[in-house]
């Protein structure tokens, strides 16, 4: 018989006031459990239905669980049959047995009861993952996505429906710390006990795999229902899990074949360094095979088919939450087959302003007007896109030949494509003003003027 | 009878002084009644009634000493009171009365003389005058430390996340290190309710279930408030979103204020479960007024935001004003629509933008010409701190189609810099 580690809901039928330390109780088993993991901070729901027997009048049901941590204010229950004969009437949690409550109930309906019990709990996690393989041109790729599930929490959950809850949630108290406020401590380590109870678990979970039809194809991967609930999305795993305490699953939620991406440089130094950066970009839509729920966070990892039967690591980076048709941004750091570098070819100062002290003139203010080139080569045997970003703090005249805008008052952008093996060059002159010469604090975007001698 | 009582009221002849060896013989009064007054949350008040016969004053006796004591309980002497309130008569009470003394003057059958306290103990002695024996219902009541209450709140929206229902909960410390038989309490509001108190014992019921109670959910963007969104999205910030509720009779709240309190929100999952959305503490709310609960971070909605145009025209020596354009971007990737509140903290803008010293006080602005039609305007957090509302559509539902972006522009005319 499979025995629950940690909970136990206890009828007692003892007369409520009478004889305090010896209990007379039966020991109903879990009928199903659901568990709801939140991923953003360390907390689930978990939701179980159990079968007691209630007497018409007053009954004491109670709960009491040791080595898990749940939030002793959460534990709720209320029952799913005859709603309206049983009322909950108080909770009350006694100082002199820890972890462990007494729920008082006036029924007046006398027989099997369904009841559902809720709680906090700690120590359950999950986190998602990714693996992308793109083919040998790096034009489209597969695209996996799997969910893993940890259970530290120092229960067992057999059998369980398991639901993963996307988004990012207040808490203002951790699970964890509520489990321990009473003074009560809570071994982190299995004890004997448990480990043998753990093992017994497993063995049973094994001997159910077993004892399972073997006749047809093995079993097919259970689908994940993804469904949206407020700002979060649902992910159901179909069917039920058991998640031995200290183990771990992970199941595949997303795959795709054949996903389209682009290819795009960044040079953005004061973002990201002094090279241009890689980034693979897709969309999380119908377009790129994807798109029923949002993407949550998660490390991605990207390989190139090589085309010699093996595969090249791309890269690895944690992609964040992505919501439906929003853009999948992958920046694999630096490329050395495409190289950027600007130069300022002359420099003008003039419009000087002076300021007279002790009968000298000092300068207080002048214009400088630099030229620059940027220039980017593409040693790949791509085309490839390229945008620039480039901030001028202080009072700015700029202008360029090539198409430009504002990105911001300090920040000018352009786009352009370089050729294989091919180059770029982005000209530019900046007027700045300096010292007193300086009235604003922003860009202002010019047409190119003739040289100036 | 409980198995530990703490406090203890003993009534004897006393022989000799209060203040000597204090060899007692005593009759135990029991409690007949208790009340705890939870109203005050900083102080808990125990009233307790007890039936105390006392004897005819005067002879060889003197007049009836009432020994209170306690140990092991935070109780605060200074404060206990002691009213005898009634005499028993033919198994009846009935109000005391006055009785003329020998002198010609005139007290109440049964008086308070002194109270004396004994040294190094949790003690009081009272004097009481009884002009007949009788037995005469007392009160004591005294200000207690670690009974306290405090409340929670559970609230389950409903899918469409247009209404919720309301719990209320009021959670029973006692710590005090006594316990309280069938006590009456009350909580400062509502119906009193009577319940057994035990020691180190928490208690948990539910005070009042609000049903369909309308609730508006907003969404907040505030730059200087929360900053960058992260290093890949500099120009976002993050939009956190709130339920709305209000405190009165037309929100189907409105019957007291709400106390301050945890609150944890659910929501129905359309398939007859429940999941969590998140907590928030909850302060004291008047009635008529809001309660603002955070719920956690929209990640369906973004919004970046840009300075366009940062143009200075100088009046007079250092005096300047100054032209701020400000550029909101927004998607919605929601498949509903939504209205996100854009908070421009314009004293903090003039202050980046202008060198503005936010010590002279709130910054001189106008809307200025260029500021797009596209939103309206909310001053609910004052003059200098405009609340953008503005109205974004859902996602289009063939995914083939691009998020609208939605560009607000908020043209900003400094006026009066230095």
């Amino acid at each position: 018989m499979k025995r629950t580690a940690i909970i136990i809901l206890s009828v007692l039928l003892a007369a409520p006031l009478s004889a305090k330390n010896v209990d007379l109780v039966t020991l109903p088993k879990r009928d199903t459990v659901q568990l709801t993991i939140y991923n953003s901070a360390d907390i689930t729901l978990a939701k179980e239905t159990r079968y007691v027997t209630l007497k018409a009048g007053a009954n004491q049901l109670q709960f009491s669980w040791a080595n898990t941590l749940i939030d002793p204010t959460s534990v709720v229950i209320r029952p799913l049959d005859h709603k309206d004969e049983i009322e909950i009437v108080d909770t009350i949690f006694p100082g002199q047995k820890p972890q462990h409550l007494i729920w008082n109930i006036e029924s007046e309906f006398e027989g099997q009861v369904a009841m559902e019990v809720s709680y906090f709990t700690s120590g359950l996690t999950w986190k998602m993952d990714y693996v992308g393989i793109t083919d040998p041109d790096e034009t489209t790729m597969g695209f996996r996505g799997y969910v893993r599930v940890f259970n530290s929490s120092g229960e067992e959950y057999d059998n369980a429906e398991i639901r993963l809850i996307v988004g990012t949630i207040n808490l203002v108290e951790k699970i964890a710390d509520l489990a321990r406020r009473r003074g009560i401590p809570v071994p982190r380590k299995a004890t004997r006990e448990h480990e043998r109870m753990r093992r017994e678990v497993y063995a049973d979970s094994v001997a159910a795999a077993e004892a399972m039809p073997s006749a047809g194809a093995p079993a097919a991967p259970k689908p994940i229902v993804k469904e949206g609930l407020s700002e979060y999305f649902m992910f159901s795993v179909g069917g039920t899990e058991t998640i031995p305490n200290n183990w771990s699953k992970r199941m595949k939620a997303i795959d795709a074949s054949d996903v389209p991406f682009d290819v795009v440089y960044r040079m953005r130094a004061h973002q990201y360094g002094p090279r241009p950066m890689r980034w693979f970009v897709w969309a999380n839509d119908e377009e790129h095979k994807l798109g029923d729920s949002p993407m949550p966070n998660g490390l991605v990892s990207l390989f190139r088919d090589n085309g010699q039967d093996g595969l090249t690591f791309l890269g690895r980076q944690l992609v964040r939450y992505t919501p439906i048709t929003d853009d999948i941004e992958i920046n694999l750091g630096p490329d050395d087959l495409v190289v950027y570098e600007t130069k300022r070819m002359s420099v003008v100062r003039r419009e000087f302003t002076f300021q007279t002290r002790h009968g000298k003139e000092y300068v207080i203010g002048w214009d400088e007007q630099a030229k620059w080139v940027d220039t980017v080569r593409n040693y790949r045997t791509k085309p490839i896109t390229f945008e620039l970003r480039r901030r001028w703090p202080g009072d700015v005249e700029y202008a360029s030949e090539m198409p430009t805008t504002l990105f911001d008052v300090h920040t000018i952008e352009a786009t352009f494509t370089v050729d294989a093996r091919d180059k770029v060059e982005y000209p530019a002159t900046v007027l700045i003003h300096h010292a007193d010469r300086s009235k604003q604090n922003r860009i202002k975007l010019k047409t190119p003027q003739p040289d100036r001698e | 009878m409980r198995n530990r009582l703490f406090i203890a009221m003993l009534l004897g002849a006393m022989l000799a002084s209060p203040a000597m060896a204090r060899i007692k013989l005593a009759a135990l009064p029991v409690r007949e009644r208790v009340e705890i007054q939870l109203d005050n949350p900083n102080f808990t008040l125990v009233e307790e009634e007890r039936i105390v016969p006392l004897l005819k004053s005067g002879g060889k006796t003197g007049n009836n000493m009432i020994d209170f004591s306690w140990s092991n309980t935070a109780i605060e002497k200074d404060t206990i009171q002691f009213r005898p309130i009634a005499i028993r008569q033919g198994g009846q009470f009935r109000p005391i009365d006055e009785v003329s003394l020998p002198d010609g003057s005139t007290t109440n059958e049964v008086t308070v003389i002194n109270v004396a306290y004994p040294p190094n103990e949790n003690a009081l002695v009272w004097e009481v005058y009884a002009a007949e024996a009788c037995a005469v219902k007392v009160r004591v009541s005294y200000l207690i430390q670690n009974l306290r209450r405090s409340f929670s709140y559970r609230a389950l929206a409903e899918k469409d996340e247009k209404s919720l229902v309301l719990r209320k909960y009021i959670h029973l410390h006692n710590y005090s290190g006594e316990e309280f038989g069938m006590a009456g309490v009350w909580a400062g509001f509502g119906p009193k309710f009577n319940k057994p108190l035990e020691q180190q014992t928490e208690i948990k019921m539910l005070l009042a279930k609000f049903n369909d109670v309308p609730v508006e959910k907003t969404f907040t963007f505030d730059w200087y408030a929360h900053g960058k969104l992260n290093a890949d999205k500099p120009y976002a910030s993050k939009i956190l979103m709130h339920y709305k509720l209000i405190n009165d009779e037309a929100h189907e709240l409105g019957q007291f204020p709400m106390q301050p309190g945890k609150v944890r929100i659910f929501i129905e999952d359309g398939r007859g479960g429940e999941a969590f959305l998140g907590e928030d503490w909850a302060g004291l709310v008047p009635l008529d007024e809001e309660m603002l609960l955070y719920l956690g971070e929209a990640r369906d909605i973004v919004c970046t935001r840009t300075i366009q145009r940062n143009d200075r025209t100088v009046i007079r020596g250092n005096l300047f004003d100054q032209d701020v354009i400000v550029r909101y971007e927004i998607e919605n990737f929601r498949d509903k629509p939504a209205t996100i509140r854009v908070v421009e903290q314009l004293n903090r803008l003039a202050q980046e933008k202008g060198g503005w010293d936010v010590r002279r006080g709130d910054v001189e602005w106008e809307q200025g010409p260029k500021s797009t039609d596209n939103f309206k305007f909310d001053f609910d957090l004052g003059g200098a701190t405009p609340t953008l509302l503005i109205d974004l559509p859902p996602r289009p539902k063939d995914q083939s189609e691009e998020v609208e972006t939605i560009t607000v522009e908020f043209h900003v005319a400094f006026k009066n810099l230095w």
